[in-house]
């Protein structure tokens, strides 16, 4: 196990570095087919070692030691920000970046760091093994899809530099990075591969090095600086403390609070890289960055690794202030971004508001923390990141072929674009469809919510009533959009044939990933997600895991219907089109109305985006503004009660 | 109520009974409606008729889609209903019965055409005004019975109605939405003098029309089967309520004019907020 999980973290730096090198493009494609072939493979292989299923703890290979290596790395991220940020002439990522640093120096020179136990440093279990597959494969389809999508993409925009050596280079690193911190168990370790992230996804946001990006960039970096900063301080108080350094005792039951003050500060951390409010706005930004970036921010990485520590800080924090609070941070950001999300019109954005509200739900459920509500925490993962990695994908393609990321500008898609299309409603059933996706888990979450005592109970069911129909709302814009017709021309219908394939062999695997996880979504649920659950609350309670044959029938359909209906549309050479009403004005199939003192002109169909009812930006900084009072509560129940 | 009876038989019944409830239902209507304005009107079987006369005729497609999002329209409301009664949780019920009417926005949008795609619009900010509803109803059913199925809160010997005053006042007021009743009819009207013609149906015709009249009877039986729920101890006095209420839709839709779209939002949610708000509130304080 110890080998394979090198393995998994060192090849994909290995290739990363390889990369840097490779000018030529052909080599490129074949170096990233090949590499991302091992690395998933490898993934499913160490998934499979996995064997029964019980927690395992384990060391470096060959009795390796840590040694001076984690400051060694420290040092360098640290020094790579300063020079960076020197360059930009930016002030606040150095002295975040240096503040941690000298904690670091300060506890290796005070010689207080407790002893390491080299035989608990990695922890694998089956949280750790559902990340290690989403990262392994669909972390690997995203990078294959980039070898498409970035030719294209840098055809189109030809002013801006292409530099796609670092990005492939730095994609890998990313999935290296977030290997090694989906399995870490001690603190320090897995501190280095969380700034590791942060600093891939600044590099990322940034590419093309507009203006623009850069300020996005360094948002995105002070942010998650400032929660690399409370991780840091977390480790300090917990030295200080002689506590453990160890995740999985710290995490074994409910806190002391002795322990609350290092735990607040890594919620703090948590939240900041699930883009929770007050932090959303790094997300946001990243939306200039090409799409893959976007996808794998979105679906395997980054905003998982945030969501992935609250879950794994859940039994500590559960029953505390401190965990209400956060609870209460996440529920609340997915009703206020929710909101925001019927305002917008960029898709792109409206899938960022998407993801950070299902990681405010995760958030919320890892802060109440039940069996059950882990199990919901767990199943939005795994929906989400195959779901919301193929929607990012496939808006990648489209807005490569429309030169469009607005929402309104998709119109017709299913005449235009009819097998892209398909995939689209793939993804968006596997997001939103009742019964199947998160829905599933959000109806889990409502019965859990009902055993909630006290006003609390009731607000958690009065925002997740709202915010559900929300999302509905600005899922069923974007359906209506997807799905209208009208003639197209033959050239309009060739543009599909300029997909590459490396984007369609990306985009099918995911959307069979989707249909998959919806017919074996008992499966999932009574090997891997209500074992692990149970296991992380010593729970025995069973009664979340049972998936009645009959849901799991109208799931299985309402998911497939809609890409189905898509792609038999697309077969069919000569429908019957006939013209639509228009109040006795001629019209033809293709859209183009005749007007009453002649002339004519096409059809233009805007949605409704609740104007004079609700203010997107108001809500936002209101949603800041509350979301970041409650954080700082957190933090401040977390100090006093020691 | 023989409760030894599988509840599936249930589910099976629904399926079968309920589009002779709605069409009745829909005659009733439209001699109360004739009444209130002095007219004599059709007769009580006349939607039963004119469902096979629009079944006999040519449809007129528009485009590919449109009928197979019709059939999953009605087909899902026939499984919402099918549901609710065989036993299904009832919270899993609330999900599948906003897919069902999402379906019905999906055809008419799919239509490339103003009236349709505006008609659409609007059932979709209808459906975002009642949808919140109808998932707390749900929930504060659960909660106060403490069960998850159909059959279990019948049997519950809790009376939920006195336990849901809130709720079932905000019921009646919500209900006008989803029996596209005025002043809430803002996405599609039976009479062709509003702005959007019929709004969301103005591109059906023939037999895609039928679809969306089954489905609606389907709905009216599925609201039916809510308010029976409130009134748990009684069926035949929850049937006489929702006749009450029916009744008092069907003068509400006489005597006034359409709202705007944000009327129905902003009053949908205070009425959500406050009355069902408040009720669920209040049951988690003293429980």
């Amino acid at each position: 196990m110890s080998s394979l999980i090198a393995f998994l973290v060192v090849f994909p730096l290995v290739v990363g570095g390889l990369l840097l090198a490779v000018r030529n493009g052909k080599l490129r494609n074949v170096i990233v087919v090949l590499a991302a072939l091992v690395v998933a493979g490898a993934s499913v292989v160490t998934a499979m070692t996995f064997g029964n299923g019980n927690a395992v703890f384990f060391g470096l290979p060959n009795g390796l030691s840590l040694g001076q290596w984690l400051l060694a790395a420290e040092v360098a991220i640290a020094a790579f920000v300063v020079v960076i940020s020197i360059q930009h002439r930016r002030i606040l990522a150095p002295v975040l970046v240096l503040a941690q640093v000298a904690i670091t120096v300060y506890l290796e020179l005070s010689g207080k760091m407790p002893e390491v136990d080299p035989s608990r440093i990695f922890w694998f279990d089956r949280l750790a093994m559902v990340m290690v597959l989403i990262i392994g494969i669909v972390g690997t389809l995203i990078c294959v899809h980039s070898l498409g999508y970035m030719r294209d993409y840098h055809r189109s925009s030809p002013l801006i530099k292409g530099r796609r050596t670092v990005f492939f280079c730095l994609l890998f690193v990313f999935l290296g990075a977030m290997f090694g911190l989906v399995v870490s168990n001690y603190l320090p370790l897995m501190l280095i591969f969380w700034e590791m992230t942060t600093l891939c996804s600044f590099l990322l946001i940034g590419y093309t090095r507009t203006k623009e990006t850069v300020g996005y960039a360094f948002n995105a970096l002070n942010m998650n600086m400032l929660g690399g900063l409370g991780f840091s301080v977390a480790i300090l108080l917990l030295v200080n403390g002689n506590q453990s350094l160890d995740l999985a005792t710290l995490t074994s039951g409910p806190a002391t609070a002795a322990l609350l003050p290092a735990l607040a500060l890594l919620c703090l951390a948590g939240l900041t890289k699930a883009a929770q409010m007050p932090f959303s706005s790094w997300l946001l930004g990243a939306m200039y960055a090409p799409s893959p970036t976007s996808a794998l921010l979105h679906s395997s990485t980054m905003v998982k690794a945030g969501v992935f520590l609250l879950l794994r800080l859940s039994p500590a924090i559960a029953g505390s202030n401190l965990g209400t609070l956060v609870a209460f941070v996440g529920m609340l950001t997915f009703l206020f971004v929710s909101l925001v999300g019927v305002t917008e019109q960029n898709t792109k954005k409206v899938l960022a508001y998407s993801t950070i509200g299902s990681l405010g739900l995760i958030v919320g459920c890892a802060g109440l923390g039940s069996p059950e509500l882990i199990w919901v925490g767990v199943m939005i993962i795994i929906f989400h990141a195959v779901a919301k990695g193929l929607l990012f994908l496939v808006v990648g393609t489209i807005e490569n072929r429309l030169y469009s990321k607005d929402m309104e500008n998709f119109d017709t898609l299913l005449s235009r674009l009819p097998l892209v299309s398909a995939l689209a409603l793939t993804g968006i059933a596997g997001m939103f469809i009742a019964p199947f996706g998160v829905v599933v888990a959000k109806w889990t979450a409502i019965r859990a919510f009902l055993e909630i005592p006290g006003w609390q109970g009731a607000a958690l069911l009065v925002i997740m009533a709202f915010g559900t129909s929300l999302t509905l709302f600005y899922w069923g814009k974007l359906l209506i959009k997807v799905l209208s017709m009208r003639s197209v021309s033959e050239y309009e219908l060739s543009v599909q044939k300029r997909i590459t394939r490396f984007e369609w062999l990306a985009e099918i695997a995911l959307a069979a990933g989707v249909i998959g996880i919806a017919a074996f979504i008992g499966v999932i649920s009574e090997q891997v997600v209500g074992p692990q659950a149970l296991a992380t609350f010593k729970g025995t309670s069973e009664s979340f895991l049972h998936v009645q044959p009959v849901m799991l029938t109208t799931m299985v359909v309402a998911v497939l219907f809609l890409p189905a209906l898509a792609l038999w549309t697309s077969r069919q050479k000569h429908y019957d089109m006939n013209d639509f009403y228009a109040a006795g004005r001629p019209v033809t199939t293709a859209g183009v109305m005749g007007m009453a003192l002649g002339g004519s002109r096409t059809v233009s169909l805007r949605n409704y985006y609740l104007e004079g009812v609700v203010n997107g930006g108001l809500v936002f900084r209101a949603g800041t503004v509350v979301c970041g009072v409650l954080v700082i509560a957190a933090i401040a129940v977390g100090m006093v009660a020691r | 109520m023989t409760l030894n009876v599988n509840p599936v038989v249930y589910g099976i019944l629904f399926i079968v009974l309920a589009p002779i409830f709605g069409g009745l239902l829909a005659g009733i209507d439209r001699i109360t409606s004739a009444r209130m304005q002095s007219r004599v009107g059709p007769p009580l079987l006349q939607p039963f008729y004119d469902l096979g006369k629009l079944l006999q005729k040519d449809a007129r497609q528009v485009n590919p889609i449109v009928e197979p999002l019709l059939i999953g329209h009605a087909a899902l409301m026939a499984v919402t209903g099918a549901m609710l009664l065989g036993g299904t949780d009832l919270i899993f019920v609330a999900f599948v019965f906003a897919l069902a009417a999402l379906f019905l926005v999906l055809a008419a949008g799919s239509v490339n055409s103003p009236y349709s795609f505006a008609g659409a619009e609007r059932e979709l900010i209808v459906l975002l005004a009642s949808e919140p509803f109808f998932i707390l109803m749900l929930a504060a059913i659960c909660k106060v019975t403490g069960e998850s199925s159909y059959q279990g809160v019948l049997a519950s010997p809790v009376w939920v109605a006195w336990q849901l005053p809130g709720v079932l006042l905000a019921f009646t007021f919500v209900a006008t939405i989803k029996l596209r009743k005025s002043p809430f009819d803002i996405s599609t009207s039976h009479h062709a003098h509003q702005e959007l013609v019929s709004g969301l149906t103005s591109d059906m015709s023939g037999r895609l029309l039928a679809y969306v009249e089954m489905a609606h009877w389907y709905e009216s039986a599925i609201l039916a089967a809510f308010v029976v729920l409130f009134f748990n101890w009684s069926i035949p006095l929850g049937l006489l309520v929702f006749a009450i209420a029916y009744g008092a839709e069907v003068l509400v839709d006489n005597s006034t004019s359409r709202a705007k779209w944000q009327l129905v939002l902003r009053s949908t949610w205070a009425v959500t907020l406050l009355l069902v708000g408040g009720n669920v509130l209040a049951l988690f304080l003293i429980k």
